[in-house]
C-alpha cells in the first residue's frame, strides 16, 4: 500500500435519510494508483457512499475527503479530476450516442480524442443513433466511453458492466487495467465478483452501511478456509481437535483413511505435517473461493461479529 | 377477447396516479362551481342578465372567444358564456393527460413492459386508461350538475351542460389514446392532441361567427349545439360518444396488435459529435427547453393572431356598447388599447405557463437521473441553475417578445390603423415581472422542496384563474390582490407604475436567489 494521500478516504460516514440509516459507520480508503473493489448486497449503500463521495450528497455525520478536500464544498474544482458512471445510466433520450458521449465528456472536462475514437470502435458502439434506440447495454457503452475516455485521476464507477455481454465486459476489464498502467484509481462498485477479482487489487465489503472488511485479495484469501481431501494410509493423529480446523470428516476406504475437513490458511501447514506423518496417498487442497468469502459477508442471517477470520475495524474501535 | 388483468391495471392506476387526477378533477370542479357561483351572485336580476346578454352578443367577437351560447338570456346562459374559453381548452386537457400519463408516458419509461411482462393482456393497459378517463369525466360531470344546480339553475339544464362538457373530454381521451399509439413520446401525444384542439377551436369560432354548419365539424360545436340553456337538444350528445367510443376503439385494436414501444413514427440517425454549443452549459440548456418554447410560444401566436385578427369586430363591438365594454373589462374610450390589454394578459397567461413548466423540466431532469451525472462533474450547481435560468427567462422574453409583435401587426392590420409596435411589445414587457415571480416561485420548490414542485402548477392554476375571471366575476380586491398580473396596471389602457414592477421583481429575484442558496444545500439526486 501507498503511502501517499489517499484518493478517497471515508472515516464513520453515516448517512439517514428520514427513519432509514443508509450509511452507518462506514469507512473507506482508495489508494492512489489502484483498483479499489467495492462491494456488498443490494441497498447496502455504495451508491449512496459514492454520491457522498463526490458531494452530490452531503454525510449525515463522519469525514470524507476526495483528493484531500472536501467534497461537498469544492464539488465543481475536485471534480475536474474525476470521471463518474452512475448506477442508473440516464441520457438525453433525443441525442445521439455520440453527442451525448460529448456532452458527458464537457462536463467531466476534457474528453481524449483518440481514447474516444478507440473506445468507440472497442465497444462496438454506433454513435449515430439516437439514445431511444439504443438497447440498455448500449446506453452503459456510452456512459462508460465517456468515463473511460476522459483524461482523469480517479475513475468512479457504480456497477459499470450491468448489461454489457461478456465480451464487452472483457473489453472493459482490458480498457480498466491499461488505465490503471497510465496511474489512473478506480473505484469500483460491481455485483460481478469474477470482475473484481480480475481487477482489484483491493476491496472493501460493506453491509448494511458498515464496511464489513477491507484489503487485498489475498488478505481476503487467508482469512477464508482452505478445503482439504486426503487419503492417507495410516489415521493421522490429532486431526479432529486440530486449532482452526472445522467440518471433519473421517472413514476407512479400501484399506486408507479419507479425511475431509477445511483449514484456515494459518493452520494449514501445521496439518499438512500430520498428514505427511500418516504417509499421504492422493492429497487434494482446494484453494479458497471468493465467491465463498462474498456470499458468507453477504448473508444477511449472519451477524456481522460472527463472520470468521475477517478484519472488524469497527470492532477493533469499540 | 378477454380482459386478462384489467382488475389490476385499473388498481396499479388507482395506486400510481390518484392524487394527481384528484388534483385535476377538483380544480375543475373548483372553477366551473366558482364561476357558477359567481355568476350566480353578479346577476341577480333578469334585467341584469338580459343587459349581459345584450352586450356580449353585440358583434362577432366575444362570439368566436366563448361560443354562440345559445339561451344566453338566462342564468345558465351567462354561466356557459363567462367559462366557455376556459372549459373549451380544460376538459379536453383532462381527457388529453388522463389517459396520456397512463399510456405512452408508462411506455417510454419502461413500466409498460414489466406490466405486460405480468398476466396483462397487451390492449389492457390502454383499455384501463379509458376507463379511469371516463370515470374521472364522469364525477367531474355529476360534480358540475350540482354545483351548477345549487347555483339556481334548473336541475335538467345543468344535467345535460355538464354531460356535453364530459362528452367534450371524452372525445378528447378517446383521441388521446389513438395518438399515444401511433407516436413515440407523451409529449407527442400532448403535441397532436393539443393541435387538433386548436382546430376544433378555429372551426367552432368560424362556424359561431359565420352562422354555419362549420360548427357541427368541431367537439366544441357538440357540446355548444346541446343548447342546455336554449333548444335542450339530448340527441347530440350521442355525437361525442360515438366519436369517442370509435376513437377508443381503434386505439385498443391497435393496441392489441402492434410491438411494444413501436409506433408509426420513427427516429432517424443523427450526427456522430456534439458541437461545441450543445457542449456548453447553455447550449444543451436551450436544447432541453426549446421545446417548451416553442409549444407556449405556438399557443401564444395562436392566441395572439386570433384575437389580432378580430380586433376591428372587437373595437366596433365596444364603441358605443359600455355594456359589452364593462363585460371584458375594456374601455369605451380607448377600444384599441382596451383589447390589446386583454390580450396582453392572455399573453401573460401563457408566458407564466411556460415559465412553470421550463422549471418543471430542470425537476424533469432531475428524476430522469440525468442532473446526477451533469453535476459529478466540472460544472458546479450554481453553474448547472445559472445556465439553466437564464435560457428560461430568454424563452420567457422570446415568447412575450414575438406575439406582442405578432398582435401589433395583426391588430394594425385588421383596423388598418399604423402599427404601435413600442406600446404593445411594452404592454408585453410591463408583465414580465409577474410572469418572472410565478417562474420564481416555482424555482424556490425546486430548490428546496422538490417533491412540493406540482404546488407550483397550483398557483399558476389560481393565477389564471384570478386573471381570467376574477375581474368579471367581480371578486374581492384581495382576492384579485393575490394575482401578480393584478399588480400590473393593465397595459396599455391602464398606467403602469414603476413601484409595483420593482417589487414584484425583487421578489421574483429573492426567490431565485432563496432556490440558488437551497439547491446548493440540499443532496442530488432527491427522489
Ligand atoms: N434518497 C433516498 N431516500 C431514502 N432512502 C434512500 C435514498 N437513497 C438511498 N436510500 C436507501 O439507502 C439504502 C442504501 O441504498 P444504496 O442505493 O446506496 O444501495 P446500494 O448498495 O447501491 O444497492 P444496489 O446494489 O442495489 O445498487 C437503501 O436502503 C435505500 O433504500
Ligand atoms: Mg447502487
Amino acid at each position: 500500500m501507498s503511502t501517499a494521500q489517499p484518493v478517497i478516504r471515508a472515516e464513520r460516514l453515516t448517512k439517514t435519510f428520514g427513519p432509514v440509516r443508509a450509511l452507518d459507520g462506514l469507512d473507506l480508503e482508495v489508494a492512489p494508483g489502484e483498483v479499489h473493489g467495492f462491494l456488498g448486497p443490494n441497498g447496502a449503500g455504495k451508491s449512496t457512499t459514492i454520491r457522498v463521495v463526490l458531494g452530490l450528497i452531503r454525510a449525515s455525520g463522519g469525514h470524507v475527503e476526495l483528493f484531500g478536500g472536501d467534497p461537498w464544498r469544492q464539488a465543481a474544482t475536485l471534480h475536474e479530476r474525476l470521471a463518474y458512471v452512475a448506477g442508473d445510466v440516464a441520457l438525453w433520450p433525443g441525442l445521439t450516442g455520440g453527442q451525448c458521449l460529448d456532452v458527458l465528456g464537457a462536463t467531466q472536462g476534457v474528453l481524449d480524442e483518440t481514447r474516444r475514437a478507440d473506445l468507440i470502435d472497442r465497444f462496438e458502439l454506433d454513435p449515430t443513433k439516437r439514445v431511444r434506440d439504443y438497447s440498455k447495454g448500449n446506453r452503459q457503452k456510452v456512459a462508460l466511453i465517456a468515463a473511460l475516455a476522459a483524461d482523469v485521476e480517479l475513475l468512479v464507477l457504480d456497477e459499470p458492466t450491468s448489461g454489457l455481454d461478456p465480451l464487452m465486459e472483457q473489453a472493459f476489464q482490458e480498457v480498466v487495467r491499461t488505465r490503471r498502467e497510465q496511474g489512473c484509481s478506480v473505484l469500483l462498485s460491481s455485483h460481478i465478483l469474477g470482475e473484481v477479482e480480475a481487477l482489484a487489487d483491493r476491496v472493501s465489503i460493506i453491509r448494511r452501511g458498515k464496511t464489513v472488511t477491507t484489503g487485498t485479495l489475498a488478505e481476503l484469501r487467508r482469512h477464508t478456509r482452505t478445503h482439504v481431501h486426503a487419503v492417507t494410509v495410516d489415521e493421522p493423529a490429532g486431526l479432529a481437535d486440530a486449532p482452526g480446523l472445522t467440518d471433519w470428516s473421517s472413514e476407512r476406504l479400501d484399506g486408507h483413511i479419507e479425511s475431509r475437513f477445511s483449514i484456515d490458511a494459518d493452520h494449514l501447514d501445521a496439518v499438512i505435517g500430520q498428514l505427511h506423518h500418516a504417509q499421504i496417498h492422493t492429497l487434494t487442497v482446494t484453494p479458497p473461493s471468493l465467491d465463498d468469502l462474498f456470499l458468507r459477508t453477504y448473508d444477511e442471517e449472519v451477524p456481522l461479529h460472527d463472520v470468521p477470520g475477517l478484519e472488524q475495524p469497527e470492532e477493533a474501535l469499540r | 377477447m378477454r380482459a386478462t388483468g384489467l382488475r389490476t391495471m385499473l388498481g396499479v392506476h388507482w395506486r400510481t396516479h390518484r392524487s394527481g387526477t384528484l388534483v385535476w378533477i377538483l380544480a375543475l370542479i373548483a372553477s366551473m362551481v366558482g364561476t357558477a357561483a359567481a355568476v350566480a351572485g353578479l346577476y341577480t336580476t333578469p334585467e341584469k342578465i338580459h343587459t349581459y346578454a345584450a352586450a356580449v352578443t353585440t358583434g362577432s367577437a366575444l362570439v368566436a372567444i366563448n361560443g354562440r351560447v345559445e339561451g344566453i338570456d338566462s342564468l345558465g346562459g351567462v354561466i356557459q358564456d363567462e367559462s366557455g374559453f376556459l372549459m373549451a381548452l380544460l376538459l379536453p386537457l383532462l381527457g388529453i393527460s388522463l389517459v396520456a400519463k397512463v399510456t405512452r408516458r408508462e411506455e417510454e419509461d419502461g413500466r409498460l413492459e414489466a406490466v405486460l411482462g405480468g398476466r396483462v393482456a397487451r390492449y389492457v393497459p390502454v383499455l384501463a386508461g379509458l376507463i379511469d378517463a371516463s370515470a374521472a369525466i364522469l364525477v367531474t360531470a355529476l360534480a358540475f350538475t350540482l354545483g351548477i344546480t345549487f347555483c339556481g339553475v334548473p336541475a335538467v339544464r345543468s344535467a345535460l351542460y355538464a354531460a356535453s362538457l364530459g362528452g367534450l373530454a371524452f372525445v378528447f381521451a378517446g383521441l388521446a389514446a389513438l395518438v399515444a399509439q401511433i407516436t413515440r413520446h407523451s409529449r407527442g401525444v400532448y403535441a397532436w392532441s393539443l393541435l387538433v384542439l386548436t382546430v376544433a377551436y378555429l372551426l367552432r369560432g368560424v362556424g359561431d361567427v359565420t352562422k354555419t354548419w362549420v360548427t357541427w365539424l368541431s367537439p366544441l360545436g357538440w357540446a355548444e349545439k346541446a343548447a342546455p340553456f336554449g333548444a335542450m337538444r339530448w340527441w347530440t350528445l350521442l355525437i361525442p360518444l360515438a366519436v369517442g367510443g370509435l376513437l377508443c376503439a381503434a386505439a385498443v385494436l391497435i393496441a392489441g396488435r402492434r410491438d411494444l414501444g413501436s409506433s408509426l413514427v420513427r427516429g432517424r440517425p443523427g450526427s456522430a459529435r456534439a458541437s461545441a454549443w450543445l457542449r456548453s452549459p447553455v447550449g444543451l440548456a436551450t436544447y432541453i427547453h426549446s421545446p417548451a418554447v416553442l409549444g407556449w410560444l405556438a399557443g401564444a401566436l395562436i392566441i395572439a393572431g386570433m384575437m389580432g385578427a378580430l380586433a376591428k369586430q372587437f373595437v366596433g363591438a365596444v364603441t358605443g356598447n359600455p355594456a359589452m365594454a364593462d363585460a371584458i373589462g375594456m374601455s369605451t374610450a380607448h377600444p384599441e388599447d382596451g383589447f390589446v390589454a386583454v390580450t396582453q394578459l392572455y399573453i401573460a397567461i401563457i408566458a407564466m405557463g411556460y415559465a412553470v413548466q421550463a422549471v418543471g423540466s430542470l425537476r424533469g431532469e432531475e428524476t430522469a437521473g440525468r442532473l446526477e451525472p451533469r453535476l459529478s462533474g466540472t460544472l458546479s450547481r450554481m453553474g448547472w441553475i445559472a445556465a439553466h435560468g437564464l435560457v428560461i427567462v430568454t424563452g420567457l422574453v422570446i415568447i412575450v417578445a414575438v406575439s406582442s409583435v405578432v398582435l401589433a401587426a395583426s391588430t394594425a392590420w385588421s383596423m388598418g390603423t399604423p402599427l404601435h409596435l413600442a406600446r404593445v411589445i411594452g404592454a408585453g414587457a410591463a408583465y414580465l415581472p409577474a410572469e418572472l415571480l410565478v417562474g420564481g416561485l416555482a424555482l424556490a420548490l425546486f430548490g428546496l422542496w422538490p417533491r412540493a414542485f406540482p404546488a407550483g402548477w397550483a398557483v399558476f392554476a389560481i393565477v389564471a384563474f384570478i386573471a381570467f375571471l376574477g375581474p368579471g366575476l367581480k371578486l374581492a380586491t384581495w382576492v384579485l390582490d393575490l394575482a401578480p398580473t393584478t399588480h400590473i396596471g393593465n397595459p396599455p389602457l391602464g398606467t403602469v407604475k414603476a413601484l409595483p414592477l420593482i417589487v414584484l421583481s425583487a421578489l421574483a429575484a429573492l426567490l431565485a436567489a432563496t432556490a440558488a442558496v437551497g439547491f446548493r444545500h440540499r443532496g442530488v439526486p432527491r427522489g
